[in-house]
């Protein structure tokens, strides 16, 4: 099998910029001999190495199939505008990072899609491989293009260019994939057959073998599979009690946005925030003992030499051992010379004091608490209640062990939402900064970050239409106006932008037209510009002949089939609607560990829930 | 911990993929291989301790180096065979070690004493031998060679301290030796891009670092 001219790639890297990113060579790649595997893996993080690199779900599945003696796994990003214009006009094929094939080379090609705004990169990664776009043009030379990713809960709109979707977690499946593409391949099982046994594989979704039919009002009529052996739908995989986790982890040679030591402490969130995606299609909630992070952390800080350690979760502070874990991260890294960060704190004195025990191993900088919503009201409705008091001495605490930088995270656009709701974020925001004057001084900064609330599927608020532009843009202009002369500093996004995600996120099959032709009007990157692409998405849509109203915009009706409806979380619909009843009546849920609300997770999953106290799930 | 700390100086090649890493990334990329040895490393003292490391001179992108040299220090003595062990271990394999050595403390930094680098540059095939010369020639007969660096202008010819084409085995290789201090640093590939050459096309290498003799 040829690799690419390598002496050719070197003179075109001399005048690229960041060339690092694109010639692999860390610390910890794992280079095997191709010619001696039987199954080559191509990961693609489509989005440029510093940002793709970092990514935990990426190193998971490379440590898991570089274990395997018969499969070899390498890694591919998506390259920077001069990069893909240099290999275009030189006719090079986009290439793995270790041993530098092109990745038609690969047997299978694994895409990384944690977000919606990766799409068109997507598109643009296949093309520079010179793999056909559409899953129904290859044939049984090309590779077999996989996704996973939490954009991937609603597959539809990449129906199109994905051959199988593996829908959840993917530490188990994805050796099922691979070991049964292997055993057709040398059964000589073309393509047609190969999907057709992918599709039986539990978590697997062939987004070929359903077929979707309208109804008039271009909502969805029905969404069926087209041969008997297919399942009618496809529930998530998860792993009943998370795996070992990797520690031998690829040290990048460049600076990239997450610099450090990733562990991930514990799966899952009990809190029930109504607009969270992650906090529905996680679920269950499992943990790590205190011993095994510990365990963890020391391996990968010898094995990396990193001099930071991210300990990750999706609400840290609600881990069981918590306390008991950062004393001891005190106690036994003290001396060693790194910074420990503990993100994601739910808003609680407890919370600072965490961070307080881990003392001069906390990271420069400032704290972060996401409140999401200020006034009463509006916590009711997104179920992230927060009392007044425990919300200023939380705040008053931080200022008090020495903080003097605090970043508020806070959402617009909510369903139900009003101006005062609005303003009670002026009025936090302000009344924090007094807080921290009075504890530290003038010297204190606040930070209110904004952004634009956007319905996700699978969740109590799948069923909202964004809320408009103009009403976002008056939000916003309320905020502005509110911050002036306060010394708050402000930051949020522009209202346009939000829509690009609006429609991904909850569109369905009919998409993949309008993000193929948006690609090739040339939008990719599109997490990346203000809003350059959205000309080009717009026309995307007029010359398809959609509306990307209905996409943003429309209220589903409770009774609608959703495009993501034959996708199943474990979560069920009803209790999302239920959920939603009670949002509408400002009705709040306590943390799930508190109080089983019946959601559907231990229905789809008890029985692989394990017995041992040791793997610990959330439900109670 | 001893007040005296134990000052080892490492010449390494840098070659292959790791060309194509900055100075800063060369930097951190280091760091983390030292911590990886976990040999008793010396950390600044203060606020923000951060590991002593000390690099001779910054090789531009693209460059390979043999003989790149940088001191760190330990706080107690170790066997240099072990340090050697244990770096050849962590250090990425397209970092090649090539000698230790333990260094007085009292003698200045690397950075303070370089006086110059010598570099040999392997011109492309398609350049012929006698074009390059007469090439050479008209340039070095230039009374000065400015360059564009950023807002100021350079004279590249005071910072040429020896120059010589070569053919061996049917290459051309240009040889040169150029200042290398904080205020005056040649750059080879500037010089290729006065004639007309891509350095690109181009293999440049510095082949040794030249220190002010004590």
């Amino acid at each position: 099998m040829q690799t690419i001219n390598v002496n050719q790639l070197e003179k075109i890297l001399y005048h690229i910029e960041k060339p690092g990113r694109y010639v692999g060579g860390e610390h910890n790649q794992v280079l095997k001999d191709w010619g001696a595997i039987r199954t080559h893996v191509c990961l693609v993080f489509p989005d440029i190495y510093d940002i793709g690199q970092p990514n935990l779900g990426l190193a998971i599945l490379y440590d898991i199939l570089n274990t395997q003696p018969d499969i070899l796994a390498e890694r591919a990003f998506a390259p920077w505008h001069d990069l893909e214009s240099e290999l275009r006009q030189h006719d090079i094929p986009l290439f793995s990072l270790e041993s530098k094939h092109p990745l038609a080379e690969f047997d299978i090609i694994g895409l990384s899609l944690p977000y919606e705004s990766l799409y068109t990169n997507t598109l643009n990664v296949l093309d520079l491989a010179g793999i056909p776009l559409l899953s129904s043009n290859r044939g049984d030379t090309h590779p077999l293009i996989i996704a996973g990713g939490q954009a991937c809960f609603n597959p539809e709109p990449m129906a199109d260019f994905i051959d199988a979707f593996v829908i959840g977690e993917g530490e188990e499946v994805i050796l099922e994939v691979v070991h049964a593409f292997e055993q057709l391949r040398q059964s000589g099982a073309d393509r047609k057959a190969l999907l057709l046994e992918l599709s039986r594989i539990s978590g697997v979704y062939v987004p070929s073998l359903y077929d979707v039919c309208y109804a008039q009002d271009k909502t969805i009529f029905s969404i069926t599979p087209n041969n008997s052996l297919v399942p009618a739908f496809v529930t998530k995989r998860i792993v009943p009690r998370l795996p070992p986790h990797p520690t031998r982890l690829i040290v990048p040679n460049v600076e990239t946005v997450h610099d450090r030591l990733s562990i991930e402490i514990m799966r899952g969130c009990t809190r029930g925030c109504r607009f969270c995606h992650a906090g529905i299609v996680n679920r269950p909630v499992r943990e790590r003992t205190v011993d095994e992070i510990l365990q963890i952390m020391e391996e990968g800080l010898t094995s990396t030499g990193y001099e930071e350690v991210g300990l990750l979760s999706l609400s840290s502070s609600d881990h069981t051992r918590i306390l008991e874990l950062t004393r001891s991260v005190y106690e036994k890294f003290h001396d060693r010379r790194v910074f420990v960060s503990l993100p994601s704190l739910r808003i609680a004195s407890f919370s600072v004091n965490l961070m307080g025990e881990l003392r001069d191993l906390r990271p420069g900088g400032g704290f972060t608490l996401a409140p999401e919503a200020a006034s009463p009201h509006m916590q009711a409705i997104i179920n992230k209640p927060l009392d007044k008091t425990v919300f200023e001495e939380t705040v008053r605490t931080v200022f008090e062990h020495g903080w003097l930088s605090l970043k508020l995270y806070y959402m617009i656009g909510l369903p139900g939402e009003t101006m005062e709701d609005v303003q009670a974020i002026l009025d936090a925001g302000k009344r924090v900064l007094d807080i921290g004057r009075q504890v530290r001084g003038n010297r204190v900064r606040v930070h209110l970050s904004v952004g634009n609330f956007i319905p996700k599927p699978h969740t109590p608020f799948q069923w909202y239409p964004l809320n408009p532009t103009e009403e976002l843009q008056a939000k916003l202009d309320l905020l502005k106006e509110g911050v002036r002369r306060t010394g708050l500093k402000l930051s949020y996004n522009i209202p346009e932008t939000t829509l690009l995600e609006a429609w991904l996120s909850r569109g369905d099959r009919r998409l993949g037209q309008v993000i193929h032709r948006a690609w090739q009007l040339g939008a990719k990157f599109d997490a990346w510009g203000e809003n350059e692409n959205m000309p080009l998405w717009r026309q995307a849509f007029s010359e398809i002949g959609l509306d990307p109203d209905f996409y943003a915009y429309r209220e589903r009706d409770l009774d609608e089939t959703l495009p993501w409806d034959h996708i199943h979380t474990g979560v069920s619909k009803a209790f999302l609607k239920r959920d939603l009843e009670w949002s509408k009546q400002g009705r709040t849920r306590q943390d799930c560990r508190e109080q089983c609300y019946a959601c559907g997770i231990l229905d789809a999953f008890g029985k692989v829930r394990p017995v041992s106290p040791l793997a610990y799930w959330g439900c109670p | 911990m001893t007040d005296q700390p134990v000052r080892i100086r490492m010449t390494y090649a840098k070659a292959g993929n790791l060309r194509f890493i900055g100075h800063l990334d060369l930097q951190r990329l280091f760091e983390r291989a030292l911590r990886r040895t976990n040999l008793p490393l010396r950390y600044t003292q203060g606020f923000n301790p951060h590991l002593r490391i000390n690099l001779a001179s910054a090789l531009p992108l693209g460059f390979i180096g043999e003989a790149e040299q940088m001191d760190f220090w330990l706080d107690q003595e170790v066997p240099l065979d072990v340090v050697s062990n244990r770096l050849r271990a962590s250090l990425p394999t397209e970092i090649v070690l090539k000698e230790l050595q333990v260094i007085d403390n009292q003698r200045p930094s690397l950075q303070a004493s370089l006086l110059s680098s010598e570099f040999e540059v392997r011109l492309p095939e398609y350049c012929d031998q006698r074009t390059l010369e007469e090439k050479f020639a008209s340039l070095l007969a230039q009374e000065t060679l400015s360059v564009q660096r950023r807002k100021k202008t350079v004279d590249l010819k005071k910072l040429i301290l020896q120059l010589q084409l070569v053919k061996e085995e049917q290459v051309s290789l240009l040889k040169v030796a150029m200042k290398s201090t904080p205020s005056e640093n040649g750059r080879p590939d500037e010089l290729l891009e006065l004639l007309g050459l891509d350095p690109a096309d181009c293999v440049i290498t510095r082949k040794k670092l030249n220190y002010l003799e004590e």
